[in-house]
């Protein structure tokens, strides 16, 4: 296994409090809802796994008996699904409700295939709008996604497994970013915001012996 | 097309951006090498991105050129990253003339055939040297133009074209973590510039009737868009930032992190609102960045 401080990416000289801090940076970073019907899930969920251990790892070179109890407290970053279709434990497409084999199908990334029984469903209820949505959030088409996701919403109103994708794709200011980030696209305007541009602008003309100026 | 890409200046340290500096002017050396003094117009800073993302280390060398006869510069060394950023500029370059000669007025569609009789050869050997990438792009780009054509009223279909055409360039990367974490961000890439670039020609194309699938899937109230089809948009050009964010951390980007973190959450966020608040051209002009004029 590789160096734990290296995986945290702090010395080994750090206090507790700072490999804690560095834990919670990383894990936040490689959460699940980052990744949900992302196709590199299963990248980001190797990274969780090798925090995670590094993480437990330390906590036992540093605390030989309570260090367990402390880590499992944050154990909930690893229990949430990367892929939200968990529970199928199929082993073809020959098994399950209809609805349950377009999930097995998106589980296993075969997009085409969940296509393709997805459109064999004639009865278009919230759960196949939500299911499209789930394939086209795979795909990268998003406006399509949130389209897909709303509909579903305005079907089945109470079901949360729909609102959630929805919220994750409208993001809502939940999705990891470093400390210090903190510009959105605004749909409200705000004239302050291209100042840094600008100063983009200098960057390339410096480098082309400032023939304009900005 | 071009022009939108940029990181925050101001989240950059001194070194990140020297660095980066460098690349361009170690991008510009290679064109040169590679396809001779004129394809360097070519050059812009969405390219020198397209670098970053390809390019581990590089070493760096002092360097004079056209730009700064006198004091030389600090450039990167060629390596097989910038060579392929360099095929891959002009290639999208000669495409995008190409284009512009079917979709333009008579006058600029004349100086887009001029200009892509100049890059000719260059576009020429480009395409020898990357026959996968060529063929891909040429498809894209036919693909793009039939959807045009029957005038797609979808966001997410005309701009898969150019978004397909960018992750193709992953294609050409060996290891295979490297090409998925690249396919996926160059995807979202080419997605947001797609779209972006709809948004800022939105009141041009509704003047001239020109092609938008923004203009076509949200239509304008007074010359502008309903708050809610503002949003849509809003929210489609960020959820496609953000997937370049979660597609960045998956890999070790050495020392271009700074700037593709700089770029991808913040430069590409001030961008958005800058085209969204029309007071993106309010610096140098649109044709005046697009990567033509301003470095010969």
């Amino acid at each position: 296994m590789n160096d734990p401080y290296k995986v945290l990416n702090v010395p080994s000289t750090a206090t507790d409090e700072e490999v804690k801090k560095a834990y919670r940076e990383l894990a936040r970073k490689y959460h699940p809802d980052n990744y949900h019907d992302n196709p590199l899930a299963d990248l980001a969920q190797e990274k969780m796994k090798e925090i995670n251990e590094a993480y437990s790892t330390i906590q036992k070179m540093r605390h030989q008996s309570g260090g367990q109890a402390s880590y499992s407290g944050q154990g909930g970053y690893s229990r949430s699904s990367y892929g939200g279709y968990g529970g199928y434990q199929q082993a073809d497409y020959s098994q399950g409700t209809p609805f349950q084999r377009v999930r097995f199908a998106i589980q296993r990334n075969d997009l085409n295939m969940a296509e393709q029984l997805l459109s064999a469903i004639s009865d278009h209820t919230a759960e196949w709008h939500f299911l499209r949505g789930a394939i086209c959030m795979r795909r990268g088409w998003l406006d399509e996604a949130r389209r897909s996701f709303q509909q579903a919403c305005a079907m089945d109103p109470g079901n949360g497994e729909y609102r959630q994708a929805l919220e994750r794709l409208e993001n809502s200011g939940q999705a990891y970013r470093p400390a210090g980030f903190e510009v959105f696209t605004s749909d409200c305007g705000s004239s302050n915001l291209c100042g840094g541009l600008l100063c983009s602008y200098c960057l390339c003309n410096s480098c082309i012996g400032g023939t304009m100026c900005c | 097309m071009f022009g939108y890409v940029r990181p925050a200046a101001d989240h950059l340290s001194e070194e990140e951006s020297r660095a980066y500096k460098a690349l361009y002017c170690g991008l510009c050396h290679t064109l040169g090498r590679r396809y001779g003094g004129v394809s360097r117009w070519i050059l812009n800073y969405d390219f020198t991105f397209l670098a970053a993302l390809l390019s581990g280390t590089v070493a760096t060398e002092q360097r004079r050129c056209i730009a700064s006869p006198f004091r030389a510069r600090t450039a990167a060394v060629g390596n097989d990253a910038l060579d392929l950023a360099a095929d891959c500029s002009v290639i999208l370059t000669g495409y995008k003339l190409r284009d512009e000669v079917l979709d333009s007025s008579f006058l600029r569609s004349q100086g887009c055939r001029a200009a892509g009789a100049v890059l000719g050869g260059a576009f020429r050997k480009a395409c020898e040297r990357r026959p996968r990438f060529a063929g891909h792009t040429k498809e894209e780009m036919a693909r793009l133009l039939s959807l045009e054509q029957r005038r797609c009223a979808t966001l997410d279909e005309p701009a898969d074209t150019f978004a397909s055409l960018l992750a193709g360039i992953a294609g050409e990367v060996e290891d295979p973590v490297q090409r998925r974490v690249l396919t996926q961000f160059l995807y979202h890439l080419g997605r947001w510039i797609y779209l972006v670039d709809a948004l800022d020609d939105l009141e041009k194309d509704a003047g001239e009737g020109q092609y938008n699938p923004i203009l076509l899937r949200c239509g304008l109230q007074d010359g502008k868009l309903s708050g809610e089809d503002r949003r849509s948009v809003v929210v489609t050009l960020d959820a496609s930032i953000r997937q370049m964010a979660a597609a960045f951390e998956l890999w070790d980007f050495g020392p271009w992190s700074g700037v593709i973190r700089a770029t991808v959450y913040d430069g590409l966020y001030r961008v958005g609102n800058a085209v969204l608040e029309g007071t993106f051209h309010a610096s140098p002009r649109k044709k005046d960045r697009g990567g033509k004029k301003e470095h010969i």
